[in-house]
């Protein structure tokens, strides 16, 4: 087939989730499907900063073609206006205006997907809140199949996302409660899709030193939390969740690996590493007692699912649907609602090894069954051939009644 | 366990025993402070705590039944976002928009979004209450029901005045 993937942002140096998930189908595909990546020249996903030259480059065996974006993200007009939108009850125009100054702007990949979007068999979008899908999908909405990495955030109560969730021709999931999400905010059934999820590489289980920690003093008992530390990921309500349980716990530390978008409490049993590099990223998953995810919003956690595939079991935020619902399907670990719940997981899950490491294995064997890529690729595999039979069907029906019609039309005009 | 076999250690049991384990400690604590004499019973404390969770975790405002009954929302519900708007005529109100945008706001900003991020957590409260309000009613609607039935001198006993049941026995 040939096929069209577009995404906000493209490149092996960006780190964000779903333009990571996008690649990786690209170039996992591409053997057997010819690929062309629509994107744009930004890198930066909060400014959408030109910063990779327009045109079309080789990536990896994919081409990429890349658009201009016309203006950076105005940051404040735009937090104003999310405030006047997610409070409910604006206008649609105000509401379509959200989606435009939330970007990335590019007209051009617009007139790209008018002029030839048809030239492909299927077009695939990423994220359903940016400008390119949609404004994008729209354009070719009869082939298009949308990722939509939807989570239970203020953006998806947008009135005006129930017309556009019924255009998609068919949609590729990452867990079953994005798809019952986006199904209760369309307006009619959806068509064909697939809960595909995102493919991992086994982990050197059992081969990983722990050298790389030692060196950073970190002690052999300890929660781990990976990623970007910030209010947005839950992490204040992490950090005083822990000062109150380590106050009464002596022997447990919070190791925080990533970079800090807001002030970590100086405590002696909080250590905040910052950006670390791979091998201490694996150092750290490898010997965690537990991973915790304290965010509220996700649409399919990947961290979770690497800190499973080396058997370590995770400690979730259980008011976000979609970690609750992992950690529940896959037997990997606890969740938690508020500091009490808190305590008694955490405690669990640091006092009692033998059921700890009996849910990190649980965990793995989920990877296992659900999220190695050959099976991940099977899934997407099967729903692109449905929706592109379906695509051919509807191609025919048009070109079989076309003849008829157009005399019909033609003597109405005369 | 196997790859496949079935989990030796259930999550779901797990959690149940947790919440079994939060909700004493709650209680005894709740006790203890000298709350509520009925939460002596700690049956009656999971009955309790069982329906307000329930509605402490309704996140869908649709299901509501009492903003529809408030009305338009303009006049109940919290505004949080700003708005720039002028009563002047254009070239006066675009300069008067100018300054609050590019100057006023710059300024205060801080403090805007340090009044939004509460009136945020007032919004969530006030859905949280919402929803424990309609479970309540609920609850009462039922049982007012479930005694109408179970009174010797139902049907023709029933009143729409809550409670009449009892008054007429007493």
């Amino acid at each position: 087939m040939k096929l069209a993937f577009v995404v906000q942002r493209y490149g092996a140096r960006i780190a964000g989730g779903s333009e990571g998930h996008c690649r990786e189908l690209a170039e996992r595909l591409s053997s057997g499907h010819d690929i062309t990546v629509l994107t744009t020249c930004a890198s930066d996903y909060v400014t959408w900063e030109n910063a990779y030259p327009a045109g079309t480059s080789v990536e990896a065996g994919v081409r990429v073609v890349r658009f201009p974006v016309t203006r950076p993200r105005r940051i404040k007009i735009f937090a104003d206006l999310s405030d006047e939108v997610f409070e409910g009850a604006a206008p649609r125009d105000r509401q379509e205006e959200w989606f435009r100054e939330n970007g990335p702007d590019t007209p051009a990949l617009l007139d790209h997907l008018r002029a030839h979007g048809r030239d492909f068999d299927l077009v695939l979008f990423w994220t359903y809140r940016y400008f390119q899908s949609y404004f994008g999908l729209p354009l070719v909405a009869d082939r298009a199949v949308l990722v939509p990495t939807a989570e239970e955030d203020a953006a998806v109560d947008l009135e005006v996302l129930h017309e556009f969730f019924d255009k998609p021709a068919g949609y590729l999931f990452l867990t079953p409660e994005e798809r019952e999400l986006v199904s209760s905010r369309a307006l009619h059934p959806l068509p064909p899709s697939v809960v595909a999820g995102i493919g991992l590489e086994p982990a050197p289980i059992g081969r990983t030193p722990r050298t790389p920690i030692d060196r950073l003093d970190i002690p052999s008992r300890y929660l781990l939390y990976l990623g970007r530390v910030d209010r947005n990921k839950g992490c204040d309500a992490l950090l005083e969740n822990f000062q109150e349980y380590a106050a009464t716990r002596k022997d447990v530390t919070l190791v925080l690996a990533g970079p800090a978008k807001m002030q970590v409490p100086d405590h002696a049993h909080i250590r905040a590493l910052g950006y670390v590099s791979d091998e201490v990223r694996s150092a750290l998953l490898a010997h965690a007692s537990a991973l915790v995810v304290p965010s509220w919003y996700e649409s399919l956690s990947i961290v979770l699912l690497q800190a499973w595939n080396y058997a370590v079991p995770a400690l979730v935020n259980g008011r976000c649907k979609v970690l609750a619902g992992q950690v529940t399907r896959a037997n990997g670990g606890l969740y938690y609602m508020f500091p009490a719940e808190f305590d008694e997981a955490a405690d669990y899950l640091l006092m009692r090894t033998a059921e700890r490491d009996a849910l990190g294995r649980q965990g793995l064997a989920y990877v296992e069954r659900e999220y190695r890529w050959p099976t991940v690729l099977e899934r997407v595999e099967t729903l692109l051939q449905e929706v592109h039979l379906r695509v051919q069907r509807a191609d025919l029906t048009v070109r079989r009644y076309a003849p008829i019609q157009r005399p019909s039309v033609v003597e109405a005009d005369l | 366990m196997t790859l496949d076999g079935d989990p030796r250690v259930p999550v779901d049991a797990v959690m149940t025993e947790l919440h079994a384990r939060v909700r004493e400690r709650l209680r005894a604590q709740i006790v203890a402070s000298g709350g509520s004499r009925a939460f002596d019973d700690p049956a009656l404390f999971a009955d309790v705590e069982a329906l307000l969770h329930a509605a402490a975790s309704a996140s869908d405002t649709t299901k509501l039944i009492l903003p529809e009954l408030l009305g338009d929302p303009d006049t109940w519900r919290l505004t949080t976002s700003m708005r720039y708007q002028s009563h002047r005529t254009k070239g006066p109100a675009a300069l008067l928009m100018f300054l609050k945008r590019r100057v006023l706001m710059p300024v205060f900003r801080w403090l805007y979004e340090y009044s939004r991020d509460n009136f945020e957590r007032q919004r969530r409260t006030n859905q949280v209450l919402f929803a424990c309000v309609q479970e309540l009613a609920l609850e009462a609607a039922q049982l007012r029901r479930e005694v109408r039935r179970l009174s010797p001198s139902a049907p023709g006993a029933a009143s729409s005045v809550p409670h009449a049941e009892f008054r007429d026995r007493r």
